[in-house]
């Protein structure tokens, strides 16, 4: 039982590597690859939901900031694939700073109620910013990923580009949720009086998380621009926050596994038609819209419950199964 | 060397003064202990002291250092540590993960260190780890080190309180009813883990009910009754104060 916890990772990515070779399915893999942009997203949203606690309605909007700016910076500006991509996180790191600071000084729900309002904002903005974003239109016309010359255009390219980014982010989020700045995030989300009279800066620490799992959506962003080569306003709207935080949600606290499983899952079900042939249009609309209530369900557990009362919910049932 | 000087604290709730225009110090080396009927003002105090909340008036000077209006986990870092009257502790972390946290006081976040396991990151969570075992054996604890902290009994509870304020390397740790919710057994090994504490050169004030302890472990006792301080010195003087007395009984009187 051990080993094969322990070995679990490692097989799970080298299937995740191996994709490309156990499928020729151009349209199957276009959808792995959106299940790589939405896990991109989701590691952050676990770190900052199920390690630290904290609430966000908002990171479709962090996700359309960083589409939006690697689109201006490789179309309009002609600027070089990487530095879109970098300056779609920075900007992003920077939005969420500016977002985080000022609602994380005082307690209680109000990053939940700026992320809302910042998502609500910034999806009009989106749609009003017409000579930088398109307007309604969206923005067209966006160059394939490129790195020293080398285009990502095929399917393939596009789904080891996302994935290896994908694998980097959840390396690198293992390590930090393994050592000590992942057990100031578990402490200040089990008792925050606790956690200050252990010396942790727990304001320090959830802004970090927050521009963290910022940055990584706006690096989702900016990679589906180029994937997709279209960005449209009706993407980055509330209701897309809404289905990432569900994502975190029933992924479950303290892991990045689960959320990760629950994205997969969740982003597979919206292309449930296409994916399985011979599935009745009924059949799969019946459970896509059943999908839309666990979405609905998830958060007003949330809103009525508090994180807390979720979470230890989902800690219970993940403890069942153990050994 | 006077460690804490507490001078003219006073902290109202509305038209209540929990704390009104309270004044002591404690020494280095002292187990102090801070006693009064329920409601006296004792918890806001140490909220007082500790950053946890802010006085109306008065200062509060640690190891000669201002320290109303800094936040509490400076006071941390500064060496002022504490445990609550309602244990804090984390229930879904393991009792060494809890005082890990306390032991990784002074480092720094770290998060880019964390992330790329730099070798830093590695040393502190070696020393973290060390600290905390070392702590959970000194505390006599060492068994519970890894049940999660929610299946702890209440006395245990409170020792990994203890143990992780001690693991954040303080000067003075301000207890809050330690002996709260402990049998009698739990009890006398609770005076030989303050006195530990004390001998390891960590100066102490407790606030503590069972006046056995009190009259046990302290040295000196401050008495709080109504949000004021009525008697301040050596334990045999504060047992026959007049006004201790009368304070104490009163609160029987109420009870009954
Ligand atoms: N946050 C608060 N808001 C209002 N009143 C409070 C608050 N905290 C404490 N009090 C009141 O202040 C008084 C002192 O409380 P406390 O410091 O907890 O006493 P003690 O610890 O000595 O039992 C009590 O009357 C209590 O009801
Ligand atoms: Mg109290």
């Amino acid at each position: 039982m051990r080993t094969v916890r322990a070995l679990a990772p490692y097989l799970v990515a080298i299937v995740v590597a191996a994709g490309p070779f156990l499928t020729d399915d151009r349209f199957l893999l276009k959808v792995l690859t959106f299940v790589g942009l939405n896990a991109l997203v989701i590691v952050g949203l676990a770190l900052l939901f199920g390690f630290a606690g904290q609430v966000s309605l908002g990171h479709a909007a962090f996700v359309g900031l960083g589409a939006y700016a690697s689109a201006v910076c490789s179309v309009r500006f002609g600027w070089p694939w990487i530095v879109g991509f970098i300056a779609a996180g920075s900007l992003a790191a920077l939005g969420g700073l500016i977002l985080a600071l000022p609602s994380l000084r005082l307690k209680g729900h109000y990053l939940a109620m700026a992320t809302l309002g910042f998502g609500e904002l910034a999806s009009l903005a989106f749609v009003e910013a017409e000579p930088v974003t398109g307007g309604v239109d969206g923005f067209s016309g966006i160059p394939f990923p490129s790195i020293g010359g080398f285009e990502f255009r095929e399917p393939a390219a596009l789904y080891w580009l996302v994935w290896a980014i994908v694998g980097i982010a959840v390396l690198l989020a293992t390590n930090l949720t393994a050592l000590r700045p992942g057990r100031a995030m578990r402490a200040l989300h089990g008792s925050e009086l606790g956690a200050l009279a252990s010396g942790v800066d727990t304001t320090g620490i959830k802004v970090r998380v927050f521009v963290l799992s910022a940055t990584l959506a706006g690096l989702a962003g900016a990679l589906y621009a180029s994937v997709v080569g279209f960005v449209s306003p009706s993407v980055f709207t509330v209701g897309s926050s809404v289905t990432f935080l569900a994502m975190a949600v029933i992924g479950g606290t303290g892991s990045l596994a689960g959320p990760l499983v629950a994205a997969t899952a969740l982003t597979l079900v919206q292309y449930l038609d296409a994916l399985i042939p011979g599935i009745s249009r009924d059949t799969a609309r019946i459970v896509q819209s059943f999908q839309e209530d666990v979405y609905g369900m998830s958060i007003v557990l949330v809103v009525l419950l508090a994180p807390r009362g979720v979470s230890g919910l989902l800690k219970r049932l993940g403890s069942v199964g153990r050994p | 060397m006077t460690m804490l000087k507490v001078r003219g604290v006073s902290r109202r709730f509305g038209g209540l003064t929990a704390v009104d225009d309270v004044s002591f110090d404690v020494h280095e080396g002292q187990i102090k202990a801070l006693i009064g009927p329920n409601g006296a003002g004792k918890s806001t105090l140490f909220n007082c002291v500790t950053g946890f909340d802010t006085p109306h008036e008065g200062s509060v000077e640690f190891k000669g250092q201002q320290l109303v209006g800094r936040r509490p986990q400076v006071a941390v870092q500064m060496g002022l540590a504490r445990t609550f009257q309602n244990t804090q502790l984390f229930d879904e972390m393991t009792a060494h993960e809890n005082v890990m946290v306390g032991a990784a006081a002074r480092h720094a976040a770290g998060f880019f260190a964390a992330a790329l396991r730099l070798p830093t990151a590695l040393a502190q969570e070696q020393e973290a780890a060390a600290t905390a075992s070392r702590l959970l054996r000194r505390t006599g604890i060492e068994e519970w080190a890894d049940t999660f902290a929610a299946d702890l009994p209440a006395g245990i509870r409170r020792l990994v309180e203890i143990a992780r304020a001690l693991a954040t390397d303080p000067s003075m740790v301000l207890l809050d009813e330690p002996a709260a919710g402990l049998n009698a057994t739990e009890t006398a090994e609770l005076v030989e883990t303050l006195r530990r504490i004390r001998d390891d050169g960590v100066t102490v004030l407790v606030v503590e009910h069972d006046m056995g302890l009190v009259m046990e472990v302290s040295d000196e006792i401050l008495v709080l009754d109504r949000g004021k301080k009525i008697a301040e010195g050596p334990p045999r003087m504060i047992q026959k104060d007049p006004l201790v007395i009368a304070a104490y009984l009163g609160e029987e009187s109420d009870d009954g």
